[in-house]
């Protein structure tokens, strides 16, 4: 039980806080650090066991998050269906990307997947019939489960902790799986990976799928909570930059350190926009520097993330 | 009486991987010098230390009286030591005449540019014919003559050329090893160098090192090596003839 | 003289880069339980004849069977997943795991079961004399040792052919002795083995056979006797001087 202590005192304290915390801004606070370590953690799969670094998750989570609100905005149905379309599209946009790791090494892999998802990012911007393009859908709210109109926000932070759950598990399944040792051996090295007989490519491209089929479902709770999907917002390179932000200084192939990363990163973002209010353009810079910031402490004195600095 | 350059008993690793166990190697002044082996035996890694791209784990390397193996390489060749490395190395977009003049650039051998410049286009006429030629459209024996006259620029005492025939035509080769040979006749440099071919290696020098596996296990002059029944066991093991 | 059955068959593999023909040509057959050497100058294309038979290279012309089944072309998980494996002459272990679970990954590929596979990581270990490491990472051993674990992550494939891609090179003198000792183990309880080897005196010692190759072609196939006098190898090696 042990190794799993951090891991059963966070989902614990999680759990438990709206049964103890009325305040909404905290409650919202709560649940944006769960959906942050959310797409954290499916940005894991395929950055951190499978070591395949990405910075276009937010294709993905703008996938999700256009899927969820078109099933309320045109073609009413259940949002709960956009979380299905939602990671189906992902997957097939993730299979896409998973090629394109066996195409493509290291930086040039990177930029490739900047590239997707910036022109997912002007398809929908543009795309003024099918998604009413760059201003955005406001997300309808209907009341009840099943439309997932909430209002009560510690329900929302229930419904996404199943989602971290799950999320967390995928992790831990690579970790002692049979796929996920070989996955880890293509991470260190491809070419001893293969002379060994693991299928490399066909690993990639499901752990890449996989990773964008959750973060699709990431971006559809979120838009649901929310209330509004802004096609510059839910596509961009910040967002990306932020999974991977999340993951790494939260540990680097670790279950649990996506969402501990997540808790850092979210609360010096609520207490930036806190501070100064607003979402004002120059806030996006702030943000930046601070990211950088801490990326550059990480990797120089605790590379192995808040989880390696915690197991000392 | 003192040699040019004495290696002895040299440690070197590359992290973890060590190639070379208590080597040795001496050149004389004016000497011409091979350094023959099997391939991993640790050749380049040799030269590579002497010149200081490489340290020593242990061990000393003296030349001319002075202890080298603790200098940064940037300053070995102000002492007297240039390095021909392997496939010339040639900065290929630049002419023959930049890549040369480049040669001269520690401090010992620069005030004297323009001198020692002069001496080598008339060693080696080429680097007039070609000088606006940038280097990387010569052929194979053409950059190798560029790259020893760029060493040479440095006005060394050693010189030392790692592969100096690789992949060049029989006529070519002839023509450097010559040229080897009136840089020891008319100017006294040592020259040491590696190469594939043993039995060339030691139709042009006057002696020879064997390395096997990362030891010094033979070392003589070319006449006793050549044709010798050791070093055809150290090539093709204990059942060679 | 007994038939020999023949497991590896390679029949004119050729491999183009640009102007250079690294392999022309190449054909020889490897029998079952024998252990052949393969030796050459640098550049006489012995890693790109390794590259070609493990997958990692497609011949431009020419066929690699394993027991009459085509390995031509297939990519390398394929090619091992038939039957052979190998080392790397840059040794390339997986820094980031154990001892235990580098030997893992290749067992992992003939079981599914994780339990099952690190019981045989420490089998392995046990047979190269790795035991004692097997918990400690990867990235401590020295260059001796890590020989040691490519070797028993490779034969955790249940290879029928191994391909061993310099085994002494590294090695002090004095350790190669040891190593030498393993490789003839192996090779005494049945193993197939291909061996890239400089060191003469290693491979006259443990090869039952050698292929000499020289500028992308065989220039000899016999016993490491017949190999070691073939005027045509010594003049490869050092120069027609040598001849006697």
């Amino acid at each position: 039980m042990r190794p799993y202590a951090g891991a059963i005192a966070f989902f614990a304290a999680v759990g438990l806080a709206p049964l103890v915390v009325d305040d909404a801004f905290l409650l919202d606070t709560l649940v944006l650090i769960l959906v942050w370590g959310c797409a954290a953690g499916a940005w894991n799969i395929a950055g951190g066991y499978a070591g395949q670094i990405s910075l276009g998750h937010s294709a993905f989570f703008g996938l999700g998050a256009y899927a969820a609100a078109l099933c309320g905005v045109r073609w009413n149905i259940s949002p709960w269906y956009g979380l299905a379309i939602g990671a189906a599209v992902a997957t097939a946009a993730g299979a896409v990307i998973g090629f394109l790791s066996n195409r493509l090494r290291g930086p040039y892999f990177v930029i490739a997947t900047i590239a997707v998802s910036q022109v997912l990012l002007l398809g929908a911007a543009r795309w003024r019939g099918f998604t009413a393009g760059s201003e955005g859908i406001p997300v309808p709210f209907r009341a009840g489960f099943w439309t997932l109109g909430i209002a009560d926000k510690r329900i929302w932070v229930w419904i996404v902790l199943v989602l971290a759950l799950a999320v967390y598990l995928v992790q831990l399944y690579l970790e002692r799986s049979r796929r996920g040792f070989q996955l880890a051996a293509v991470r260190e090295d491809e070419d001893a990976a293969l002379s060994l007989g693991v299928r490399a490519r066909r690993l990639k491209v499901a752990a890449i799928a996989a990773s964008a089929a959750l973060t699709a479902v990431c971006g559809a709770l979120w838009a649901q909570y929310i209330g509004f999907v802004d096609p510059l917002y839910v596509f961009s390179v910040d967002l990306s930059v932020r999974f991977s932000l999340a993951a790494i200084i939260g540990g680097l192939g670790t279950a649990l350190g996506p969402f501990l990363g997540a808790v850092l990163v979210t609360t010096v973002e609520t207490w930036l926009r806190a501070e100064f209010g607003g979402l004002g353009s120059h806030l996006v810079g702030l943000y930046l520097i601070l990211y950088g910031t801490a990326l550059i402490l990480m990797v120089r004195y605790a590379p192995q993330g808040l989880m390696g600095w915690m197991r000392k | 009486m003192n040699p040019r350059l004495a290696c002895e008993a040299l440690d070197v690793a590359y992290g973890e991987f060590q190639v070379l166990w208590e080597a040795g190697l001496a050149v004389a002044a004016g000497e011409i010098v091979t350094v023959l082996g099997p391939n991993g035996a640790g050749k380049s890694t040799l030269v590579n230390t002497i010149s200081g791209l490489l340290s020593p784990r242990s061990g000393s390397i003296t030349f001319e009286g002075q202890r080298i193996e603790g200098m940064p390489a940037h300053r070995r060749a102000g002492v007297g030591i240039a390095h021909v490395l392997e496939r010339r190395r040639l900065f290929p977009f630049l002419t023959v005449h930049d890549n040369v003049l480049l040669g001269a650039h520690n401090a010992r051998a620069r005030p004297h540019r323009d001198e020692t410049l002069a001496r080598l286009e008339a060693l080696l006429p080429l680097l007039k014919t070609r000088r606006s030629q940038l280097a990387h459209t010569l052929s194979g024996g053409e950059q190798q003559m560029v790259a020893i006259a760029r060493g040479l620029m440095a006005r060394p005492k050693l010189l030392m050329i790692d592969e100096p025939f690789l992949g060049l035509a029989p006529r070519m080769v002839d023509e450097i090893g010559r040229l080897v040979r009136r840089i020891r006749d008319e100017h006294g440099i040592s020259v040491l160098f590696i190469e594939q071919n043993v039995e060339l290696s030691l139709r042009l020098a006057d002696r020879g090192v064997v390395l096997e596996s990362g030891r010094t296990v033979l070392s003589g002059p070319s006449a006793e090596l050549l044709r010798s029944a050791e070093v055809k066991r150290i090539f093709l093991g204990e059942f060679a003839g | 003289m007994d038939a020999k059955v023949s497991i590896l068959s390679v029949r004119g593999v050729t491999k183009r880069f640009g102007g250079i023909t690294a392999n022309r040509g190449i054909t020889f057959d490897v029998a079952a339980g024998e252990l052949v050497g393969i030796i050459g100058p640098n550049g006489a294309g012995k890693s790109t004849l390794f590259e070609c038979i493990s997958g990692f290279y497609a011949p431009d012309e020419g066929e690699v069977e394993l027991d009459g089944t085509r390995l031509t072309g297939l990519s390398p998980d394929l090619v091992c997943r038939r039957g052979i494996a190998r080392t790397f002459q840059r040794l390339r272990p997986f820094q980031g795991m154990t001892v235990a679970e580098n030997v893992m990954v290749g067992a992992l590929t003939r079981t599914r079961d994780v339990r099952h596979a690190r019981e045989q990581a420490h089998e392995w270990l046990r047979r190269v004399g790795l035991l004692e490491k097997a918990n400690a990472h990867a990235r401590t051993l020295s260059t001796g040792q890590r020989k040691r674990l490519e070797l028993a992550r490779a034969l955790a494939t249940q290879p029928r052919v191994v391909l061993l891609d310099e085994v002494t090179g590294g090695v002090d003198q004095r350790s190669i002795p040891a190593l030498v000792e393993l490789v003839r183990e192996l090779h005494a309880g049945g193993l197939t083995l291909l061996v890239i080897e400089h060191n003469m005196r290693v491979v006259t010692a443990v090869a039952q056979r050698i292929v000499a190759l020289h500028m992308g072609e065989v220039i000899a196939d016999g016993t490491p006797d017949a190999v070691a006098r073939s005027p045509k190898v010594v003049e490869a090696y050092l120069g027609q001087a040598y001849v006697s």
